[in-house]
């Protein structure tokens, strides 16, 4: 489904938004942000549990719009503990032994926000197209029915297999990690493939 | 017979099993773990069914709600189980984002879809638990008798 060149050309694409997502996140944290090299894997909707699992995490979810065609869709994936860390980093509070809020709803939707916008941008720049993020939709569950979810949906709905980009973006001061997932369909990675490829002649 | 320890089989997304090993399926959200099991044999099956109609695809049969219910019932009749000891057990078919357009309430009719392929090889089905907006994960235990233990992200626990 991908040669190693379009692996590079995409993975080079991403580390270009996680990057500007990881600044935006290290303002708000005052803190450094550790970025992990990002991973394209191809993966068959049978084997999406080995890289999304069940554990109770809070996904800030978007739809790509603007001037792309096809489908696509960018998640902040932020396991529980995690959330409970940086929104008491955000607010100066300590106390980790507690339930999700929705102090920390509004500090996710925040983050998301943010970050996912600072990810398109970047990405959308360098292919000089405008790429927007729709509202969000924050869910407070399991990874892998959220994904599951979305691939159900249309535009995914006739293909077993789907690229999935995933950047792990760290503050190891905070103890605080979260992964940016992007999820394009079919069509919408076929055209950004294409335009990656005319960057390049 | 397996023991305790025999290994869990996962079953992902659009797959199925059917034998005597214990069998899950982790964070089902619209997508539905369908169980058949044997009311008098320690033997059942599991599918991950994602989208209620085939529209005529062969390939993946455990994917579609169609597709799935006729295909574990054959699969679970080539093990040895007559068809007139089968019943079922659905979860999943939750309702996780209104926010996108996309499919609208394929949750729900995954689960409309499967009841009606069961009542049409009459298969009754003993309990479900579907719908909601959380996601689920299953886990069935053939050598349990049909019970299906049901785990949500906050830690909730059932068994039906």
């Amino acid at each position: 489904m991908l040669n190693s060149q379009q692996r590079d050309a995409l993975r080079e694409l991403g580390n270009i938004g996680a990057a500007h997502a990881a600044t935006t996140l290290s303002t708000m944290l005052m803190s450094n942000i550790e970025m992990e090299v990002p991973e394209i894997s191809v993966v068959d909707i049978s084997k999406i549990h080995e890289h999304v699992g069940d554990e109770l995490s809070a996904l800030v979810i978007f739809q790509i719009t603007g001037e792309v065609s096809g489908g696509g869709y960018v998640l902040l994936h932020i396991p529980k503990n995690s959330v409970i860390r940086l929104t008491n980093a955000m607010l100066g509070m300590t106390e980790l032994e507690r339930d999700l809020t929705e102090m920390d709803e509004s500090a996710l939707l925040e983050i998301g926000n943010i970050m996912v916008s600072a990810f398109l941008d970047a990405t959308a720049t360098l292919l000089s197209i405008i790429m927007l993020p729709s509202p969000p939709s924050l869910i407070v569950d399991m990874p892998h029915a959220a994904f599951q979810t979305i691939l159900a949906m249309q535009e995914f709905s006739e293909i077993d297999q789907v690229v999935i980009f995933r950047t792990e973006l760290r503050s190891d001061q905070h103890k605080i990690s979260s992964n940016l997932f992007l999820l394009p369909n079919k069509p919408m990675l076929d055209e950004i493939l294409s335009m990656l490829e005319n960057l390049m002649k | 017979m397996p023991g305790p320890d025999e290994p869990t089989v996962i079953v992902g997304i659009g797959e199925f099993y059917a034998g005597r090993n214990p069998m899950s399926s982790i964070g089902l959200g619209s997508c539905i773990g369908l169980v058949i099991y044997d009311k008098d044999k320690p033997l059942g099956a599991l599918a991950h069914i994602m989208l209620p109609d085939s529209q005529g695809r062969s390939e993946r049969p455990a994917k579609y709600a169609d597709t799935a219910v006729k295909f574990l019932v054959k699969e679970l009749n080539m093990l040895g189980c007559r068809s007139s000891s089968l019943a079922a057990k659905i979860c999943g078919g939750a309702s996780m984002f209104q926010a996108f357009s996309g499919n609208l309430n394929i949750g729900e009719r995954n689960v409309e879809a499967i009841r009606f392929h069961l009542k049409e090889l009459n298969i009754p089905i003993i309990a479900e638990d579907v719908g909601g907006i959380v996601g689920r994960t299953i886990v069935y235990n053939p050598a349990e008798n049909g019970k299906v233990s049901i785990k949500t992200a906050d830690g909730t626990k059932k068994i039906i």
